[in-house]
């Protein structure tokens, strides 16, 4: 009893002592405890240490630090993957990137030098065309291939013999002495006949279509023979 | 006609009654042949609600055209000078020449319709020798009454219709390598565009009910298109499938069920076929080893003239609508073309050169005789039939460029139809 009396107010100091020396922590504080582990993990994975290097592993008291540590570090170790993965794609778009530009700039190379030849081709046929696709004429009332008009039919000969994918329309055409009519027969003759000798110089007549105009479409009007001496005449066109 | 308005307003200022007006001042050429005729102005009556008709109308739409028509009938001659007043007994114009006077008179009703009482008088024997009379709706223009009392009037004196309402078809250039049908009234009025095709477009031909038919090159080679139905569309008739070559001159058969047309090879050979628009099917009838063109059917359609190079040079032949019985009608000159069989049959008009032109000739087939119709420094061409075998349309170049002419059939009567330049291929058909 003799220290009973010291031992109330005792237990009430201890009491309230120890009430005071551990008072329960509020949320904010296990927040900023956990914020401030999370700082630490993540600064430990960039530092280079372990995941079981985590301080607080075998803090009891406070789990969330020990939680806030390895969160950090895993969102570093996250962030880390990501940011090499991205590097890596990069790395793998520009360089597809630039394997298809280098592609496209083949491709483009081989076009342009396919229509360069292709437009080469063209202008070549169409010079020979415009080089071999004479007018020849006739005489009056006539649908026979002068003599003069022979060299002509050759060279029209060579130019579908040269291109064998040209087809050529003959057009028959004639003076405006006679009726409209009959200048439309004798057209269609000429016409023919210019094929006829064509055939003779080896050309296939499938490659050609005639057509007569007779006196309709004359290329002169005046009433001079140097005028209808020009409108009786064969027209070779490409079709 | 200037010279008739001049006429017109001077009488109209100097006389107080109203149509005291006369025309023209010469006897028509060669009018000794004709029945002379007289005539007064037309009077004029409306219903008493009815807007008067136009004095200056009636004149120029009315009596210029009926004058100019009774004058190119071929039959009758228009007094043109010394004439009595209007008022005078008929024993006066049987005194200044006129064998017949013809009074008109024009009544309009109150609904705008319009009624022509023509009666003519025999001035020698002073008795009725023509009395009609025609109602017309008020659209039909002035200028068609008095074409249908001058067919009227030629019918009464020679016993067939007049041709004053008559029309041509022919082809005309819009610009170079377009060509389009066109149809005018015989007496160059009434201009109509029947094709739009923008190519050339050739070769008409009207049947007898009014179909027309011919080649445009608007698909790029030649192609027969036509009416199948009165008034109806214009359709493809050739090739029916695929590239028909050359085709070119069709003609209607005088009953429009068949078609002759000429269809060339690329041997250069053209042949007459006959296209049958029933069935479709095309039937050659010359043997595919010359040039065959330009047919022009008998009237009863059992013959065709057409012209050949087969002996050498174009000549005009004859053969049955089969091909057969061809015989050459033609004989002399070098080259003689573009045959038009008469209406009536006994006579083909065609064109033969000399010395680098072409002139018009008539064969008549009862004599076994061609005459020549034109002479001159120009050339004239693809002659056609009026439908009363008095005259022929044909193309000349007398004035430059290629213009419609009608002669008679004695060539002293060469007459212009019209001034459009670029014509061809005229023909002549009776008016609806």
């Amino acid at each position: 009893m003799r220290y009973g009396n010291y031992l109330v107010p005792a237990a009430i100091v201890l009491t309230l002592g120890s009430l005071a020396c551990t008072p329960p922590k509020t949320a904010e504080q296990i927040k900023a405890e956990t914020q401030a582990a999370f700082n630490e993990g993540s600064q430990a994975f960039k530092d280079g240490k372990a995941l079981a290097s985590n301080p607080y592993l075998n803090d009891k008291e406070n789990p969330h630090k020990a939680k806030g540590w390895t969160d950090g570090w895993n969102a570093a170790a996250a962030d880390k993957a990501a940011a090499d993965k991205a590097a890596a794609d990069k790395v793998a778009a520009d360089k597809a990137a630039a394997d298809k530009a280098a592609l496209d700039a083949k491709l483009a190379a081989e076009e342009a030098a396919r229509k360069a030849a292709e437009a080469e081709k063209a202008a070549a046929f169409r010079k020979a065309a415009a080089a071999a696709l004479v007018t020849v004429h006739f005489d009056y009332d006539k649908a026979e291939i002068k003599e003069k008009d022979r060299t002509i039919l050759q060279g029209v000969a060579d130019f579908m013999k040269a291109f064998p994918a040209a087809k050529v329309e003959i057009e028959g055409h004639c003076d405006e002495r006679g009726t409209n009519e009959y200048n439309l027969a004798l057209g269609n003759k000429r016409a023919a006949a210019a094929m006829a000798y064509l055939k003779t110089l080896g050309v296939d007549e499938a490659r050609f279509t005639t057509i007569s105009y007779g006196k309709e479409k004359p290329l002169c009007t005046e009433a001079k023979e140097a005028c209808w001496s020009q409108n009786r005449r064969g027209e070779f066109k490409l079709k | 006609m200037q010279r008739f308005l001049i006429w017109t307003l001077f009488c109209m200022l100097g006389t107080t009654g109203l149509w005291a007006q006369q025309t023209e001042v010469v006897l028509s050429a060669s009018s000794s042949a004709k029945l002379v005729l007289g005539m007064t102005a037309p009077k004029l009556l409306a219903a008493p609600k009815a807007a008067p008709l136009d004095e200056a109308s009636v004149a120029t739409e009315f009596t210029a055209v009926l004058k100019h028509d009774l004058d190119e009938s071929g039959v009758f001659a228009m007094l043109q000078e010394r004439l009595p007043a209007d008022s005078a007994p008929a024993k006066a114009w049987k005194e200044a020449g006129a064998q017949w006077l013809l009074s008109t008179k024009l009544t309009k009703s109150a609904s705008g319709d319009l009624r022509l009482e023509a009666t003519a008088l025999d001035t020698a024997a002073e008795k009725g020798a023509f009395s009609k009379t025609f109602d017309a709706n008020e659209i039909v223009p002035l200028r068609y009454l008095a074409h249908t009392l001058a067919d009227e009037m030629v019918k009464q004196l020679t016993g067939e219709k007049g041709v004053a309402s008559s029309r041509i078809v022919f082809v005309r250039q819009l610009s170079p390598g377009v060509k389009e049908v066109f149809q005018v009234d015989r007496d160059g009025a009434g201009l109509v565009q029947l094709t739009r095709h923008g190519s050339l477009t050739l070769s008409p031909s009207v049947a007898a009910d009014g179909r027309l038919v011919y080649v445009t090159y608007k698909g790029g080679a030649p192609e027969i298109w036509g009416q199948r139905k009165q008034n109806g569309p214009d359709e493809k008739f050739y090739p029916t499938t695929g590239a028909g070559g050359m085709v070119t001159s069709p003609v209607w058969s005088p009953d429009g069920k068949r078609l002759a047309f000429v269809q060339g090879d690329r041997r250069g050979n053209t042949d007459i076929m006959i296209l049958d628009l029933g069935s479709g099917r095309a039937r050659r009838l010359t043997d595919g080893t010359c040039i065959n063109t330009e047919p022009s059917w008998n009237p009863n359609g059992t013959q065709i003239a057409f012209t050949s190079d087969r002996e050498g040079a174009p000549q005009v032949f004859l053969m049955q609508d089969d091909g057969s019985n061809l015989r050459r009608l033609t004989g002399e000159g070098l080259y003689n073309a573009s045959p038009s069989w008469s209406p009536n049959g006994a006579m083909v008009a065609y064109v033969s050169r000399f010395e680098g032109k072409f002139d018009l000739f008539v064969y008549k087939l009862g004599e076994g005789k061609a005459y020549q119709i034109t002479t001159g420094v120009s050339t004239s061409e693809s002659p056609a039939w009026s439908p009363d075998e008095r005259r022929l349309v044909f193309t000349s170049n007398r004035f430059g460029t290629s213009q419609l002419f009608t002669t008679d059939l004695s060539g002293r009567q060469i007459v212009r139809l019209a001034e459009f330049a670029g014509c061809q291929s005229p023909r002549w058909i009776r008016g609806r």
